[in-house]
């Protein structure tokens, strides 16, 4: 049980009247484990990621991540924030700050939420961008660097604040089919050091090669569960057949 | 005839006002930044009653002439308040041009503001940031970036429409090339001499503005 970090018991999601994303989602995440989400567009991955640190609030059930639990129905502010601490996350789009350079974009979390000095975040950030081989790039903006570029130092600004989890929502997705290896490497890089992530992605042959178990949701439900070889190698679910099937056009 | 040496005399008489017009200006603009700033920020948030009264505001104040503000405020609302009643003329043009410029800097300052990518803030919520963190730290200095073309042709608007500060009485440069005019009915010399006044002072300006705008392109 104490190796649970993130618990997300009876979790959904209604946008508009009837219009339900996420439908009774439970399923734990273990430390130092590297789970990956698959399933066709539409089913509420990303929903279901973004349900996690509130940045879309769920309409009922509890998210708990280390030894925070948020109870969508009687949420504060104050349980929010802290969830937010426990986890970090990276986006489809980058979304880096555009008026920091690289190096500014990864201290700027550590200087305000974590409320180190300016000398030791920089010593951090730099560390940091060593590690995702961007630390040749420190001092350059956003619009200088490369879509792979980007999300390298958003890879980095998420590891800041030392979040027990790490989430990734389409990686990349968004970018030119040239910058993914180097993403997909830093990310592989991070899963074989032991980071607990959870992962949505479109890449099933990265899903395979990097996650320690993979969820495959289909209409709003994880409708498979299982290790890598369960349910990429030998998929039992006939919707889940359908869709590794499509992929692999 | 054109008088060419009455037009060089007006000359010091009429460029000795440039300081009272930048005056009012400065300080006009400066407290139409701040109304600006407060009701973009109404607006950008929508906070609930404040926002559909400072759209009226700003509604009612960009659908009316300058003029007829100005002379609404310092003649009607001044029969029943003794507050505009004890206003110089100066102050009452201060007052009007900041509200009805502050509206226009109000529009500005919303699109810069809106101008800032939900992503960001959102990746800055993800990381356990602040709302007051997020827009004092990412949203305002990328606004600024964006909003400061647009004000500055406010500013330069502003110095336009403080012109009309004559019409209460105040010896700024159309004030003093009117009492100059009435008194050697050389209107065309006098006139002469106050459009070159304004337009120095619109293209110096002016000058600043594109520095400004290359600057904010290259800033990041």
């Amino acid at each position: 049980m104490s190796e649970e970090l993130v618990k997300v018991e009876h979790l959904y999601k209604e946008f508009d009247e009837g219009n339900v994303i996420l439908k009774d989602i439970s399923f734990t995440v273990k430390k130092n484990e590297a789970v990956a989400i698959i399933g066709p567009s539409g089913t509420g991955k990303s929903t279901l990621l973004r349900c996690l640190n509130y940045l879309t609030v769920p309409t009922k059930g509890i998210v708990s991540m280390g030894e925070v639990s948020v109870d969508a129905e009687h949420h504060t502010k104050k349980e929010v924030l802290e969830l937010r601490k426990n986890s970090s996350m990276v986006f489809q789009q980058f979304n880096l700050f555009k008026n920091k350079t690289a190096i500014e974009n990864v201290m700027e979390a550590m200087l305000t939420v974590l409320h180190m000095n300016r000398k030791e975040a920089y010593e951090k950030a730099e560390g940091l961008l060593k590690k995702v081989g961007m630390l040749d790039r420190k001092d350059f903006y956003p619009s200088k660097l490369s879509g792979g570029q980007q999300q390298r130092v958003a890879i980095a600004r998420a590891m800041s604040v030392n979040p027990d989890v790490m989430l990734f929502d389409e990686p990349t997705s968004a970018l030119d089919p040239e910058w993914v290896k180097e993403v997909l490497e830093t990310i592989k890089a991070l899963a074989k050091e032991g980071v607990t992530m959870i992962l949505v992605t479109h890449e099933i042959p990265f899903a395979r090669e990097v996650a320690s178990r993979v969820l495959f949701m289909d209409e709003g439900r994880i409708a498979a569960d299982g290790t890598p070889e369960e349910i990429i190698d030998h998929p039992e679910d006939p919707r889940l057949r359908q869709f590794l099937s499509f992929m692999e056009r | 005839m054109f008088n060419t040496s009455y037009f060089v005399q007006v000359i010091p008489k009429v460029f000795m006002k440039i300081p009272v017009t930048l005056e009012i200006a400065v300080i006009s603009t400066f407290f139409a930044l701040l109304i600006g700033v407060i009701i973009a920020v109404i607006a950008y948030y929508r906070i609930p009653v404040l926002y559909p009264l400072t759209r009226g505001i700003v509604s009612f104040t960009r659908g009316t002439p300058l003029v007829a503000q100005l002379y609404f405020l310092y003649f009607g609302v001044a029969i029943y308040s003794t507050l505009v009643r004890d206003m110089t003329p100066t102050m009452a043009v201060c007052l009007v041009l900041s509200i009805n410029v502050g509206a226009f800097m109000s529009e500005s300052i919303r699109g810069a503001l809106m101008s800032v990518d939900d992503g960001q803030k959102e990746a800055a919520l993800s990381l356990g940031m602040s709302g007051f963190q997020i827009i004092t730290r990412i949203v305002l200095p990328q606004a600024v970036r964006v909003a400061l073309p647009p004000l500055f042709n406010d500013f330069i608007t502003l110095i336009k429409s403080s012109s009309l500060a004559f019409m209460l009485g105040v010896a700024d440069i159309m004030g003093a090339a009117r009492m100059e005019g009435s008194m050697s009915y050389r209107y065309f010399e006098v006139y002469a001499v106050v459009m070159i006044a304004y337009w120095i002072l619109i293209t110096g300006f002016g000058l600043v503005r594109v520095r400004l705008e290359k600057h904010c392109a290259e800033a990041f």
